[in-house]
């Protein structure tokens, strides 16, 4: 290999896998081989690793003191059998379903009240619809007097002819 | 991407039994939970470290690292030893990562800067100053401080992806494989991604290289 010749994808990524040493033996060899007579590959390799040990500057986090007896709790909190009674809540959701039920038991007072007064007390109305018909002729039922002229007219058959003809 | 907090089931069983934090998160499913405190003291830095250079928050990655334990505890019951403890947790640590980077892309929300958000990196606001005055001079000497910064901002130009695989091998020291099996994906996935991650580190940090040692 050329000591100017740049390195390919492939054998840069054989490079970086050599330097973490999870490449195997033959491959190993090839690449001790090209670092041998590759001044570019030998950069690379170089390059490679001490970039990669400034990553050793990097900070370890450490966990808050208290974290595991956080976590723990958190545990316990979430494996805790729920029990409504316990909640803080609870009194306010009583509270409100008390109310909620009296105001149901109003409305309800109020729709059976209106449903009674709608159906079983009788209505001064009704009857003077019922009676419409007659109301509407009053007149004429009046100008007839007796209800036996009627009758006498309708058996002496006056209309009948003026009927067929 | 749903969560996965089932164990990984596709390694032989019988090799885990010996691992000491399967052994805890057995006596975790008996219902022994100062088991489960130890395995959270042995792992709270570690995750606090992952999500918050996922983060840069150390509110936020608390809070992720606390949701992890949450969700193993809630999987106490169904927990069979099929891989390494550490194997499981960072699955679930990476399916919470994506989670949360999707969450807040949907909120699209905006990162605050490094050394705002946190006291974590002990990085104050003049020192964001100070590394902006290195970028322009990348020859003068930097103190660790800067550094740091730089690092981060070079750690920041990362995917999320990518940043995690870094992340799980560099503080991890895990092998590809087991980087593959917690982030459920092939070897040469991993060592692509790896490549990548590593090259844009290259580019991002080789001005400053003479000045970290």
């Amino acid at each position: 290999m050329e000591k100017t010749v740049r390195l390919n994808a492939d054998q840069r990524e054989d490079l970086v896998a050599y330097l973490d040493g999870e490449l195997p033996d033959e491959e190993v060899q090839q690449i001790d081989h090209i670092i041998a007579r590759s001044e570019v590959a030998r950069h690379e390799v170089e390059a490679l690793a001490r970039t990669w040990e400034m990553l050793d500057v990097l900070p370890s986090a450490k966990a808050s003191d208290d974290f595991a007896s956080k976590t723990m709790t958190n545990l316990k909190v979430m494996e805790a059998p729920f029990i409504l009674e316990d909640q803080w809540w609870y009194p306010y959701l009583r509270r409100a379903a008390v109310i909620c039920g009296w105001l149901l038991c109003l409305g309800f007072s109020g729709w059976l009240g209106f449903q009674i007064a709608r159906n079983w007390v009788p209505n001064p109305d009704d009857e003077l619809l019922k009676d419409l018909p007659v109301i509407e002729n009053l007149d004429q039922y009046q100008d007839v007097r007796e209800i036996e002229f009627l009758n006498l007219l309708k058996q002496s058959s006056v209309f009948d002819d003026a009927q067929e003809k | 991407m749903a969560l996965t907090t089932t164990p990984p089931a596709n390694v032989d069983e019988s090799g885990f039994l010996h691992d000491p934090e399967v052994q805890l998160m057995l006596r975790v499913k008996q219902g022994d939970d100062d088991a489960f405190t130890k395995l959270v003291k042995t792992y709270q830095d570690r995750l606090a470290t992952i999500f918050f250079h996922m983060t840069q928050n150390q509110e936020a990655a608390e809070d992720l690292a606390q949701d992890v334990f949450m969700r193993i505890y809630r999987a106490r019951n169904g927990y069979q030893p099929t891989a390494r403890f550490s194997t499981w947790l960072f699955r679930i640590a990476n399916n919470l990562a994506i989670n949360s980077h999707r969450n807040k892309a949907r909120r699209k929300e905006v990162p605050l800067p490094v050394g705002e958000t946190t006291s974590m990196s002990g990085v104050r606001p003049e020192s964001q100053v100070l590394a902006d005055k290195s970028a322009l001079m990348p020859t003068r000497q930097i103190d660790k401080h800067e550094l740091q910064l730089v690092v981060q901002k070079a750690l920041e130009q990362l995917n999320e992806r990518q940043r995690l695989t870094v992340l799980l091998h560099k503080f991890e020291g895990m092998s590809y494989s087991e980087i593959a099996e917690t982030m459920e994906m092939t070897v040469p996935a991993v060592k692509s991604i790896l490549s990548r991650a590593r090259d844009t580190l290259r580019t991002a940090l080789e001005p400053y290289m003479q000045m970290g040692k």
